[in-house]
Protein backbone atom coordinates (compact mmCIF):
# COMPACT_ATOMS: atom_id res chain seq x y z
CA UNK A 1 0.00 0.00 0.00
CA UNK A 2 2.83 2.42 -1.09
CA UNK A 3 0.05 4.87 -1.90
CA UNK A 4 -0.99 5.76 1.46
CA UNK A 5 2.61 6.64 2.35
CA UNK A 6 3.59 8.98 -0.30
CA UNK A 7 5.00 11.82 1.08
CA UNK A 8 2.51 14.68 1.33
CA UNK A 9 3.08 17.62 -0.98
CA UNK A 10 3.42 20.82 0.53
CA UNK A 11 0.58 23.07 -0.09
CA UNK A 12 0.24 26.94 0.88
CA UNK A 13 -1.60 29.99 0.78
CA UNK A 14 0.78 32.53 -1.20
CA UNK A 15 1.75 35.64 -0.15
CA UNK A 16 3.39 36.52 -3.41
CA UNK A 17 3.48 36.70 -7.02
CA UNK A 18 6.59 35.78 -9.60
CA UNK A 19 5.34 37.58 -12.91
CA UNK A 20 7.01 36.58 -16.33
CA UNK A 21 7.22 38.18 -19.57
CA UNK A 22 6.28 34.90 -21.07
CA UNK A 23 3.71 31.68 -20.52
CA UNK A 24 6.58 29.21 -20.75
CA UNK A 25 8.86 31.01 -17.84
CA UNK A 26 6.24 30.64 -15.33
CA UNK A 27 5.61 26.95 -16.61
CA UNK A 28 9.12 26.43 -16.16
CA UNK A 29 9.42 28.20 -13.04
CA UNK A 30 6.49 26.18 -11.26
CA UNK A 31 8.90 23.10 -11.89
CA UNK A 32 12.09 24.79 -10.88
CA UNK A 33 10.32 25.67 -7.76
CA UNK A 34 8.56 22.68 -7.18
CA UNK A 35 11.33 20.37 -7.49
CA UNK A 36 13.02 22.56 -4.76
CA UNK A 37 10.58 21.85 -2.21
CA UNK A 38 8.83 25.28 -2.31
CA UNK A 39 4.79 25.38 -1.79
CA UNK A 40 4.12 27.76 -5.15
CA UNK A 41 0.93 27.32 -7.72
CA UNK A 42 0.50 28.75 -10.78
CA UNK A 43 -2.51 31.15 -10.75
CA UNK A 44 -3.67 34.20 -13.00
CA UNK A 45 -2.34 37.50 -11.26
CA UNK A 46 -4.83 40.19 -10.57
CA UNK A 47 -5.20 43.09 -12.90
CA UNK A 48 -3.64 45.36 -10.93
CA UNK A 49 -0.68 43.43 -10.79
CA UNK A 50 0.35 42.34 -14.49
CA UNK A 51 3.10 42.87 -16.17
CA UNK A 52 3.79 40.41 -18.89
CA UNK A 53 2.31 37.71 -19.65
CA UNK A 54 -1.07 36.23 -17.76
CA UNK A 55 0.30 34.08 -15.51
CA UNK A 56 2.34 34.29 -12.58
CA UNK A 57 3.68 31.79 -9.84
CA UNK A 58 2.50 31.91 -6.42
CA UNK A 59 4.39 31.69 -3.68
CA UNK A 60 5.57 31.99 0.12
CA UNK A 61 6.76 35.83 -0.07
CA UNK A 62 8.91 35.28 2.88
CA UNK A 63 11.10 32.76 0.71
CA UNK A 64 11.63 35.96 -1.74
CA UNK A 65 15.28 35.80 -1.78
CA UNK A 66 15.64 32.10 -2.04
CA UNK A 67 13.64 31.77 -4.73
CA UNK A 68 15.02 34.70 -7.02
CA UNK A 69 18.71 33.06 -6.23
CA UNK A 70 16.88 29.88 -7.73
CA UNK A 71 15.90 31.34 -10.64
CA UNK A 72 18.56 32.95 -10.97
CA UNK A 73 20.83 29.91 -11.09
CA UNK A 74 18.76 27.79 -12.86
CA UNK A 75 18.36 30.45 -16.12
CA UNK A 76 14.18 31.23 -15.45
CA UNK A 77 13.96 34.50 -16.44
CA UNK A 78 11.38 37.12 -14.75
CA UNK A 79 9.88 40.29 -14.49
CA UNK A 80 9.50 40.44 -10.78
CA UNK A 81 8.15 38.95 -7.18
CA UNK A 82 5.47 41.25 -5.80
CA UNK A 83 3.66 41.15 -2.50
CA UNK A 84 0.50 39.69 -3.21
CA UNK A 85 -1.42 42.10 -0.76
CA UNK A 86 -2.73 44.89 -3.01
CA UNK A 87 -1.39 47.89 -1.24
CA UNK A 88 1.32 46.49 0.72
CA UNK A 89 4.43 48.65 0.81
CA UNK A 90 8.09 48.51 -1.33
CA UNK A 91 10.46 46.52 0.37
CA UNK A 92 12.11 48.31 3.37
CA UNK A 93 15.30 49.90 2.84
CA UNK A 94 16.00 51.76 6.33
CA UNK A 95 19.23 51.93 7.89
CA UNK A 96 20.03 52.80 11.41
CA UNK A 97 23.36 53.32 13.28
CA UNK A 98 23.65 53.16 17.13
CA UNK A 99 27.35 54.28 18.14
CA UNK A 100 27.79 51.73 21.94
CA UNK A 101 31.26 53.40 22.27
CA UNK A 102 33.33 49.99 21.78
CA UNK A 103 30.73 48.88 19.70
CA UNK A 104 28.44 50.23 16.48
CA UNK A 105 24.95 48.91 15.76
CA UNK A 106 23.46 48.63 12.52
CA UNK A 107 19.80 48.27 11.79
CA UNK A 108 18.23 47.41 8.54
CA UNK A 109 14.49 46.56 8.87
CA UNK A 110 14.25 44.28 11.33
CA UNK A 111 17.48 42.68 11.73
CA UNK A 112 20.46 44.24 13.46
CA UNK A 113 24.01 43.24 13.49
CA UNK A 114 26.80 44.45 15.94
CA UNK A 115 30.30 45.13 15.49
CA UNK A 116 33.52 45.74 17.66
CA UNK A 117 34.57 48.98 16.01
CA UNK A 118 39.07 48.07 16.25
CA UNK A 119 38.70 44.60 15.52
CA UNK A 120 35.35 44.55 13.17
CA UNK A 121 34.48 41.44 14.63
CA UNK A 122 30.33 40.85 14.31
CA UNK A 123 29.20 40.62 18.26
CA UNK A 124 26.16 40.13 17.76
CA UNK A 125 23.11 39.78 15.59
CA UNK A 126 19.35 40.36 16.99
CA UNK A 127 15.91 41.10 15.62
CA UNK A 128 14.46 38.86 12.67
CA UNK A 129 11.89 35.91 13.11
CA UNK A 130 12.47 33.40 10.38
CA UNK A 131 14.20 30.20 11.10
CA UNK A 132 17.60 31.44 8.89
CA UNK A 133 17.85 33.77 11.38
CA UNK A 134 19.15 32.06 14.58
CA UNK A 135 21.22 29.86 11.55
CA UNK A 136 22.91 32.85 10.26
CA UNK A 137 23.77 34.25 13.72
CA UNK A 138 26.08 30.84 14.59
CA UNK A 139 27.40 31.95 11.15
CA UNK A 140 28.14 35.20 11.42
CA UNK A 141 29.04 35.97 15.12
CA UNK A 142 32.94 36.12 16.14
CA UNK A 143 33.75 36.39 12.43
CA UNK A 144 35.24 39.75 10.97
CA UNK A 145 32.89 41.76 9.04
CA UNK A 146 35.04 40.99 5.76
CA UNK A 147 35.02 37.27 6.39
CA UNK A 148 31.80 36.69 7.27
CA UNK A 149 29.31 34.70 4.74
CA UNK A 150 27.00 36.78 2.62
CA UNK A 151 23.11 36.20 4.18
CA UNK A 152 21.76 36.39 0.86
CA UNK A 153 24.00 33.59 -0.55
CA UNK A 154 23.36 31.07 2.41
CA UNK A 155 20.16 32.27 3.70
CA UNK A 156 16.54 32.07 2.63
CA UNK A 157 14.19 34.77 3.68
CA UNK A 158 13.15 38.55 3.99
CA UNK A 159 14.84 38.45 7.37
CA UNK A 160 18.11 37.28 5.31
CA UNK A 161 17.99 39.97 2.86
CA UNK A 162 17.63 42.87 5.99
CA UNK A 163 20.67 41.17 7.70
CA UNK A 164 22.66 41.61 4.00
CA UNK A 165 21.74 45.32 4.14
CA UNK A 166 22.58 45.52 7.42
CA UNK A 167 26.02 43.39 6.69
CA UNK A 168 26.62 46.09 3.53
CA UNK A 169 26.50 49.02 5.98
CA UNK A 170 28.83 47.36 8.74
CA UNK A 171 31.53 47.05 5.98
CA UNK A 172 31.19 50.28 4.17
CA UNK A 173 30.96 51.54 7.95
CA UNK A 174 34.10 49.58 8.76
CA UNK A 175 36.33 50.09 6.09
CA UNK A 176 35.59 53.89 5.85
CA UNK A 177 37.17 53.97 9.26
CA UNK A 178 33.54 55.71 10.05
CA UNK A 179 32.05 54.14 12.77
CA UNK A 180 28.87 55.95 13.42
CA UNK B 1 2.25 20.97 30.91
CA UNK B 2 3.71 24.07 28.88
CA UNK B 3 4.79 22.94 25.27
CA UNK B 4 6.82 25.33 23.21
CA UNK B 5 7.49 24.71 19.84
CA UNK B 6 10.80 26.11 16.77
CA UNK B 7 12.83 25.67 14.56
CA UNK B 8 16.04 25.32 15.54
CA UNK B 9 19.47 26.12 13.41
CA UNK B 10 20.79 22.47 13.32
CA UNK B 11 20.87 21.04 9.77
CA UNK B 12 19.34 17.90 10.19
CA UNK B 13 17.99 17.57 13.19
CA UNK B 14 14.84 15.54 13.33
CA UNK B 15 11.71 16.23 15.11
CA UNK B 16 12.38 15.96 18.49
CA UNK B 17 9.89 15.94 21.90
CA UNK B 18 11.37 16.19 25.12
CA UNK B 19 11.11 17.91 28.70
CA UNK B 20 14.12 20.60 28.17
CA UNK B 21 17.60 20.28 30.06
CA UNK B 22 19.30 23.48 31.44
CA UNK B 23 23.68 22.75 30.73
CA UNK B 24 24.97 26.06 30.75
CA UNK B 25 25.19 27.83 27.29
CA UNK B 26 23.13 24.49 26.00
CA UNK B 27 20.01 23.26 25.87
CA UNK B 28 19.41 19.28 25.82
CA UNK B 29 15.88 18.19 24.30
CA UNK B 30 15.41 14.24 24.10
CA UNK B 31 19.43 13.29 23.18
CA UNK B 32 19.47 16.39 21.06
CA UNK B 33 21.99 19.24 22.07
CA UNK B 34 21.43 22.55 21.13
CA UNK B 35 23.18 25.68 21.56
CA UNK B 36 21.87 28.35 23.40
CA UNK B 37 21.48 31.78 21.34
CA UNK B 38 19.71 33.60 19.54
CA UNK B 39 16.08 31.93 18.78
CA UNK B 40 13.76 28.99 20.52
CA UNK B 41 16.68 27.48 22.37
CA UNK B 42 16.85 31.33 24.27
CA UNK B 43 12.75 31.02 25.12
CA UNK B 44 13.37 27.26 25.87
CA UNK B 45 15.94 27.85 28.27
CA UNK B 46 14.37 31.37 30.05
CA UNK B 47 11.30 29.20 30.23
CA UNK B 48 13.47 26.50 32.16
CA UNK B 49 15.31 28.59 34.29
CA UNK B 50 11.88 29.94 35.12
CA UNK B 51 10.12 26.73 36.07
CA UNK B 52 12.85 25.50 38.18
CA UNK B 53 13.04 28.24 39.91
CA UNK B 54 9.10 27.78 40.69
CA UNK B 55 9.19 24.19 41.75
CA UNK B 56 7.10 23.28 38.19
CA UNK B 57 7.81 20.67 35.46
CA UNK B 58 10.13 21.99 32.82
CA UNK B 59 8.82 23.15 29.50
CA UNK B 60 8.34 20.14 26.94
CA UNK B 61 10.24 21.25 23.76
CA UNK B 62 9.02 20.41 20.51
CA UNK B 63 12.03 21.46 17.90
CA UNK B 64 13.17 20.30 14.50
CA UNK B 65 16.20 21.43 12.52
CA UNK B 66 15.78 24.43 9.78
CA UNK B 67 18.05 26.60 8.49
CA UNK B 68 15.77 29.01 6.66
CA UNK B 69 14.78 26.47 3.96
CA UNK B 70 11.12 25.22 5.05
CA UNK B 71 11.37 21.65 5.59
CA UNK B 72 11.58 21.24 9.58
CA UNK B 73 8.87 24.23 9.18
CA UNK B 74 6.42 22.00 7.84
CA UNK B 75 7.07 19.04 9.95
CA UNK B 76 6.58 21.14 13.07
CA UNK B 77 3.62 22.54 11.70
CA UNK B 78 2.14 19.35 10.65
CA UNK B 79 3.28 17.34 14.14
CA UNK B 80 1.10 20.37 15.99
CA UNK B 81 -1.96 20.19 13.84
CA UNK B 82 -1.40 15.85 14.51
CA UNK B 83 -1.48 16.07 17.82
CA UNK B 84 -2.18 19.53 19.66
CA UNK B 85 -5.35 18.03 20.65
CA UNK B 86 -3.36 15.02 22.52
CA UNK B 87 -1.20 16.83 23.86
CA UNK B 88 -3.32 19.50 25.69
CA UNK B 89 -0.93 21.73 26.86
CA UNK B 90 -2.14 23.95 29.29
CA UNK B 91 0.59 26.46 27.64
CA UNK B 92 1.17 26.83 23.99
CA UNK B 93 4.23 29.32 22.74
CA UNK B 94 5.03 29.20 18.91
CA UNK B 95 8.00 30.27 17.59
CA UNK B 96 10.67 30.53 14.91
CA UNK B 97 9.60 28.68 11.52
CA UNK B 98 8.79 29.67 8.52
CA UNK B 99 5.32 31.72 8.54
CA UNK B 100 3.17 29.61 6.37
CA UNK B 101 -0.80 30.86 6.26
CA UNK B 102 -2.37 27.66 5.42
CA UNK B 103 -0.75 25.97 7.87
CA UNK B 104 -1.13 28.81 10.94
CA UNK B 105 -5.15 28.08 9.67
CA UNK B 106 -5.19 24.37 9.85
CA UNK B 107 -3.14 24.53 13.56
CA UNK B 108 -5.78 27.24 14.83
CA UNK B 109 -8.64 24.75 13.78
CA UNK B 110 -6.65 21.97 15.55
CA UNK B 111 -7.08 24.09 18.84
CA UNK B 112 -10.17 25.03 18.37
CA UNK B 113 -10.66 21.18 19.09
CA UNK B 114 -9.03 20.95 22.04
CA UNK B 115 -11.12 19.96 24.95
CA UNK B 116 -9.13 23.02 26.74
CA UNK B 117 -7.61 25.53 24.79
CA UNK B 118 -3.93 26.46 25.67
CA UNK B 119 -3.24 29.92 26.52
CA UNK B 120 -1.46 30.31 23.06
CA UNK B 121 1.60 32.86 22.96
CA UNK B 122 3.28 33.88 19.53
CA UNK B 123 6.39 35.41 18.95
CA UNK B 124 8.87 36.00 15.61
CA UNK B 125 7.95 33.92 12.88
CA UNK B 126 5.06 32.29 14.57
CA UNK B 127 3.28 35.84 15.01
CA UNK B 128 4.16 37.05 11.28
CA UNK B 129 2.21 34.26 9.84
CA UNK B 130 -0.58 34.48 12.28
CA UNK B 131 -1.10 38.29 11.64
CA UNK B 132 -1.10 37.53 7.75
CA UNK B 133 -3.58 34.53 8.11
CA UNK B 134 -5.65 37.18 9.93
CA UNK B 135 -5.96 34.82 13.06
CA UNK B 136 -4.05 37.57 15.48
CA UNK B 137 -6.91 37.50 17.28
CA UNK B 138 -6.84 33.67 18.34
CA UNK B 139 -3.83 34.15 20.07
CA UNK B 140 -3.80 35.91 23.86
CA UNK B 141 -0.49 36.97 23.84
CA UNK B 142 2.29 38.45 20.69
CA UNK B 143 5.41 39.75 21.90
CA UNK B 144 6.66 41.95 19.05
CA UNK B 145 9.61 44.40 19.29
CA UNK B 146 9.25 47.91 17.50
CA UNK B 147 9.57 46.75 14.27
CA UNK B 148 7.16 43.75 14.53
CA UNK B 149 4.17 46.17 16.37
CA UNK B 150 4.67 48.65 13.20
CA UNK B 151 3.91 45.32 11.31
CA UNK B 152 0.95 44.51 13.23
CA UNK B 153 -0.19 48.19 12.25
CA UNK B 154 0.28 47.74 8.66
CA UNK B 155 -3.10 46.11 7.31
CA UNK B 156 -1.50 44.49 4.02
CA UNK B 157 1.90 43.77 5.36
CA UNK B 158 3.01 39.92 5.39
CA UNK B 159 5.99 40.02 6.51
CA UNK B 160 7.75 42.68 8.27
CA UNK B 161 10.54 43.23 5.25
CA UNK B 162 7.61 45.10 3.96
CA UNK B 163 6.46 47.36 6.36
CA UNK B 164 5.46 51.02 4.91
CA UNK B 165 8.06 53.37 5.77
CA UNK B 166 6.25 56.26 7.64
CA UNK B 167 5.17 52.92 10.23
CA UNK B 168 8.76 51.72 10.59
CA UNK B 169 10.25 55.15 11.65
CA UNK B 170 7.59 55.99 14.42
CA UNK B 171 9.95 55.47 17.45
CA UNK B 172 8.96 53.78 20.37
CA UNK B 173 6.41 56.27 22.58
CA UNK B 174 4.22 55.83 19.32
CA UNK B 175 3.99 51.78 19.99
CA UNK B 176 0.75 52.66 22.26
CA UNK B 177 -0.91 54.22 18.69
CA UNK B 178 0.19 51.18 16.42
CA UNK B 179 -0.80 48.55 19.21
CA UNK B 180 -4.67 50.58 18.82
CA UNK B 181 -4.45 50.45 14.74
CA UNK B 182 -3.83 47.02 14.98
CA UNK B 183 -6.10 45.94 17.40
CA UNK B 184 -8.65 47.84 15.17
CA UNK B 185 -7.58 46.03 12.36
CA UNK B 186 -8.18 42.37 14.36
CA UNK B 187 -4.23 42.12 14.03
CA UNK B 188 -3.27 41.78 17.92
CA UNK B 189 -3.50 39.24 20.08
CA UNK B 190 -5.55 39.81 23.16
CA UNK B 191 -2.25 40.86 24.83
CA UNK B 192 0.72 42.89 23.39
CA UNK B 193 4.29 42.80 25.09
CA UNK B 194 6.32 45.33 22.90
CA UNK B 195 9.53 44.78 23.83
CA UNK B 196 11.78 48.12 23.24
CA UNK B 197 13.68 50.81 24.91
CA UNK B 198 10.05 51.22 26.73
CA UNK B 199 8.12 47.95 27.29
CA UNK B 200 4.80 48.38 26.61
CA UNK B 201 1.82 45.95 27.77
CA UNK B 202 -1.37 46.59 25.77
CA UNK B 203 -4.78 44.50 26.14
CA UNK B 204 -7.19 45.35 23.71
CA UNK B 205 -5.53 47.99 22.33
CA UNK B 206 -5.19 50.05 25.83
CA UNK B 207 -2.23 50.41 27.36
CA UNK B 208 -2.02 48.61 30.97
CA UNK B 209 1.77 49.26 31.98
CA UNK B 210 4.73 50.44 30.51
CA UNK B 211 8.66 49.47 32.07
CA UNK B 212 11.53 51.43 31.74
CA UNK B 213 13.77 50.77 34.46
CA UNK B 214 16.79 50.05 34.93
CA UNK B 215 17.34 51.25 31.45
CA UNK B 216 19.80 48.88 29.74
CA UNK B 217 20.25 49.85 25.99
CA UNK B 218 22.76 46.60 24.96
CA UNK B 219 19.74 44.86 25.43
CA UNK B 220 18.65 45.79 21.97
CA UNK B 221 21.74 44.87 20.54
CA UNK B 222 22.06 40.66 22.04
CA UNK B 223 20.63 38.25 19.97
CA UNK B 224 17.93 36.01 21.81
CA UNK B 225 16.34 38.77 24.47
CA UNK B 226 13.63 39.28 23.19
CA UNK B 227 13.13 35.51 22.69
CA UNK B 228 14.13 35.15 26.84
CA UNK B 229 10.85 37.54 27.18
CA UNK B 230 8.41 35.37 25.76
CA UNK B 231 9.94 32.45 27.53
CA UNK B 232 9.33 34.33 30.76
CA UNK B 233 6.10 34.82 29.64
CA UNK B 234 5.31 32.17 29.03
CA UNK B 235 6.59 30.24 32.39
CA UNK B 236 4.70 32.72 34.24
CA UNK B 237 1.80 32.15 32.57
CA UNK B 238 2.19 28.41 32.97
CA UNK B 239 2.72 29.12 36.73
CA UNK B 240 -1.00 30.70 36.92
CA UNK B 241 -0.70 34.56 36.71
CA UNK B 242 -2.81 36.27 34.72
CA UNK B 243 -1.68 37.42 31.20
CA UNK B 244 -1.07 41.21 31.78
CA UNK B 245 0.66 40.14 35.09
CA UNK B 246 3.05 37.66 33.32
CA UNK B 247 4.14 40.35 31.05
CA UNK B 248 5.05 42.90 33.42
CA UNK B 249 7.09 40.97 35.55
CA UNK B 250 9.05 39.21 32.54
CA UNK B 251 9.94 43.05 31.08
CA UNK B 252 11.17 43.85 34.20
CA UNK B 253 13.01 40.88 35.09
CA UNK B 254 14.89 41.04 31.77
CA UNK B 255 16.35 44.46 32.06
CA UNK B 256 16.90 43.54 35.61
CA UNK B 257 19.24 40.34 34.65
CA UNK B 258 20.80 42.54 32.16
CA UNK B 259 21.55 44.60 34.68
CA UNK B 260 22.75 41.67 37.06
CA UNK B 261 24.89 40.68 33.85
CA UNK B 262 26.56 43.90 33.36
CA UNK B 263 25.26 43.61 29.56
CA UNK B 264 27.00 44.98 27.03
CA UNK B 265 26.38 44.80 23.20
CA UNK B 266 29.25 41.56 22.92
CA UNK B 267 27.22 39.61 26.00
CA UNK B 268 25.61 36.78 25.36
CA UNK B 269 21.91 35.62 25.78
CA UNK B 270 22.99 32.51 27.63
CA UNK B 271 24.96 35.13 30.70
CA UNK B 272 21.62 36.78 30.68
CA UNK B 273 19.29 33.92 31.09
CA UNK B 274 21.21 32.87 33.86
CA UNK B 275 20.93 35.69 36.10
CA UNK B 276 16.83 34.89 36.19
CA UNK B 277 17.25 32.92 39.14
CA UNK B 278 18.74 35.74 41.31
CA UNK B 279 16.63 38.37 39.75
CA UNK B 280 13.66 36.11 41.03
CA UNK B 281 15.33 35.21 44.19
CA UNK B 282 15.60 39.59 44.68
CA UNK B 283 12.45 40.53 43.01
CA UNK B 284 9.61 37.95 42.33
CA UNK B 285 7.74 38.20 45.89
CA UNK B 286 7.75 41.83 45.98
CA UNK B 287 6.74 42.08 41.81
CA UNK B 288 3.98 39.28 42.03
CA UNK B 289 2.84 37.74 45.42
CA UNK B 290 4.74 34.52 44.40
CA UNK B 291 6.81 34.51 47.87
CA UNK B 292 6.84 30.70 48.42
CA UNK B 293 7.05 28.30 46.12
CA UNK B 294 8.89 24.28 46.28
CA UNK B 295 11.87 25.18 43.72
CA UNK B 296 14.55 26.90 43.96
CA UNK B 297 13.88 29.81 45.70
CA UNK B 298 12.59 27.48 48.96
CA UNK B 299 15.34 27.54 51.36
Amino acid sequence: MAFLQRKREPKTEGTGLVLFQEVQQAMHAEKVLKAASHAVRLVAPPPELRKGCDLAVEVNLTEQPAIERLLRERDVAYISVEPLRIGTAPLLDVVKVTDFGQWVMVRAGNMKITYDKGSGIIVNVSGGGCPDIPYLYAQLVDRPLGDALRPTEIGFTLCALNLERALTECLALHTRGNNS
Amino acid sequence: MMLIAGTVPVEGMPLTMGKALDQGDTIVIGDQRIPCTQGTAAMISAALVTTTYLGLDAPLGLVIGDIGDGKGSRELYRYLIDNVARLLPKVLALHYWLPDMQQTRDLCRAVDKCSRRPVMIADAASMYSAKAARLASAFDIFTPDATEIAFLADAEATHPAYVARHLFETDVTQAPELARTAYRNGNSAKLLLVKGSVDYIIRDGEVLAKVEEPDVPALEAIGGTGDTITGLVAALSYCGLEPHEAAIIAAKANRVAGQFARATPATRVWQIIHQFPGVFRGHLCSWSGVCCTKGENHD
